[in-house]
């Protein structure tokens, strides 16, 4: 059991590091910075008590990037299949940067703010640089690229997310889902956005790194909020059929494959006038090779990424890219790609150290989200 | 002089005659947090000491055991096959893996006494 012991190579710390340490939390590199995988209470008991109530997750590794410039939003439609004008100013969209073969660079959240002239974008820690750097290939040199690391970003999120919050900040009622607002709390300004990674309700806090810590444990004051780690994280956003960066989704595969088409802008595809917009298009029209589904395989064993899929016949059909135990549902899940000849097969094997389980196709997500829709 | 031996993976061996039962070590239960599957050896299988014998799974990760000495399995705690977070609960104890008949019992010398191990753990 030696690959318990983590290696101490040079890993960031983000603002948090000594309150989670106080917290006893199990720290772990993820990303290039030390985190939480998870707190005393174990990653089951975390992942529990987000469905039913609400748990607080630093995720300030990730990267927030504000850019500026006039015109910021016509330049970036160039590389972003999203379309800015049907986006009214406060609202956010899931999208990627897609390379010219049609493959996913990253994937991030993109705000379109009230100042027409700033952007603010939120992608994957690991692929920081990568990011800044198309980003600069891709735009004009007037453009201010600015990685926004004064920003601590905290993700509180469950079923008592807004109950919680709104306890700190009243003004927050009712925001919708997938908007963001800066707003004023005791005399610093943080970024509200209704969004997150667990398929519940919730928001995502940019707050100043100097204030996180007590923001932090003033939302920690309700009783309804605690602690989770990045176990719980992962182990939620796989109920939540949501893809993560490097796993389920990389250079090697294309948003069409990844069933992630409902976050293309339609005319945007049919114009193709972004870069990988033409292999985009020719991709949604002949359909794609392979897709992204579920599986629950038979038994308890957990079928893991790089776990092979094969038909009846032992053909070898596709690959399991996240795979692990569902908490809420209390058995092993998994999602990978199936080769497009072989969607209609029913039953597949996942083969696990050498044995071949049987195991259901399913449509994603497992757990229904609970995302808030105005009028609930 | 114990009768618990310990190897540098985190497993336990507590050895009585020819016959030892394995399991893993408090340690190694903490570090691996919530287990969810434990994949055991057949019975009157052979393996070789060091040899990986079974996996357990947490949430987190599969992790492989290494079996502390060569010998046969003779019995497996099948508990677990429903019940694996019996491990977490108690790994000493109710936790334990299988049980082997010892077929070299020198090998015990290249293991570890309880004082050792907590040296190791402690770093």
């Amino acid at each position: 059991m030696s690959e318990l012991l983590n290696e101490n190579f040079h890993i960031e710390k983000t603002s948090l590091f000594d309150f989670h340490n106080q917290m006893n939390a199990k720290m772990v590199s993820f990303g290039g910075y030390y985190l939480p995988i998870n707190y005393a209470g174990g990653i089951i008991s975390e992942h529990i008590h987000t469905r039913s109530k609400a748990s607080i997750f630093d995720v300030s590794h990730m990267g927030q990037i504000e850019i500026n410039g006039p015109f910021i939003m016509e330049a970036l439609e160039k590389i972003l299949p999203i379309s800015f004008s049907k986006m009214l100013p406060g609202k956010v969209k899931y999208t990627q940067f897609i390379n010219h073969e049609g493959k996913i660079i990253d994937d991030l959240m993109v705000h379109r703010t009230d100042n027409e002239n700033s952007v603010w974008l939120v992608v994957n820690a690991a692929c920081k640089e990568k990011d800044i750097e198309h980003l600069r290939a891709s735009l004009n040199k007037n453009f201010d690229i600015n990685l926004r690391n004064d920003l601590s970003l905290i993700a509180i999120q469950g079923p008592k997310a807004e109950e919680s919050l709104l306890k700190l900040i009243p003004s927050l009622l009712n925001m919708d889902f997938m908007s963001s607002n800066w707003t004023n709390h005791k005399n610093y300004k943080i970024l509200v956005t209704r969004c997150g990674y667990t398929g519940e309700d919730g928001f995502e806090i940019s707050v100043p790194n100097k204030y996180v810590t007590s923001f932090t444990e003033s939302l920690l004051k309700n009783p309804d909020v605690k602690l989770a780690g990045l176990g719980a994280r992962d182990s939620l956003r796989l109920e939540a059929g949501l893809c993560l960066y490097g796993h389920d989704i990389s250079l090697k595969t294309s948003p069409i494959e990844a069933g992630l088409k409902w976050s293309l802008c339609k005319d945007r595809v049919s114009s193709a006038d972004f870069i990988g917009g033409n292999a985009i298009r020719v991709e949604v029209n002949k359909g794609p090779v392979r897709s992204l589904l579920g599986f629950l395989p038979k038994g308890r064993a957990p079928a893991r990424e790089g776990t092979l899929i094969y038909d009846s016949n032992d053909n070898l059909i596709g690959e399991v890219t996240s795979g692990g135990f569902s908490p809420s549902l209390g058995v092993p899940i998994s999602m990978g790609y199936i080769n497009t000849p072989s969607l209609d097969q029913k039953e597949i094997f996942l083969d696990v150290r050498g044995k071949k389980i049987p195991a259901d196709v399913v449509k994603l997500p497992f757990v229904p989200h609970n995302y808030f829709k105005k009028g609930d | 002089m114990s009768d618990i031996f310990y190897t540098k993976d985190h497993e336990w061996i507590k050895v009585n005659g020819n016959e030892g039962i394995v399991g893993i070590t408090a340690y190694a239960s903490e570090q691996l947090g919530d287990i969810v599957f434990v994949e055991l050896p057949q019975k009157g299988t052979i393996f070789d000491q060091g040899k990986d014998v079974a996996v357990i799974e947490s949430v987190k990760a599969a992790s492989e055991i290494y079996n502390p000495t060569s010998g046969e399995i003779i019995e497996i705690n099948s508990s677990l096959e429903e019940n694996p977070e019996i491990i977490n609960d108690d790994p000493l104890l109710a936790g334990w893996l299988y049980k082997i008949k010892i077929s070299n019992s020198e090998e015990l010398k290249n293991l570890m006494n309880e004082e050792d191990y907590k040296k190791l753990i402690e770093g």
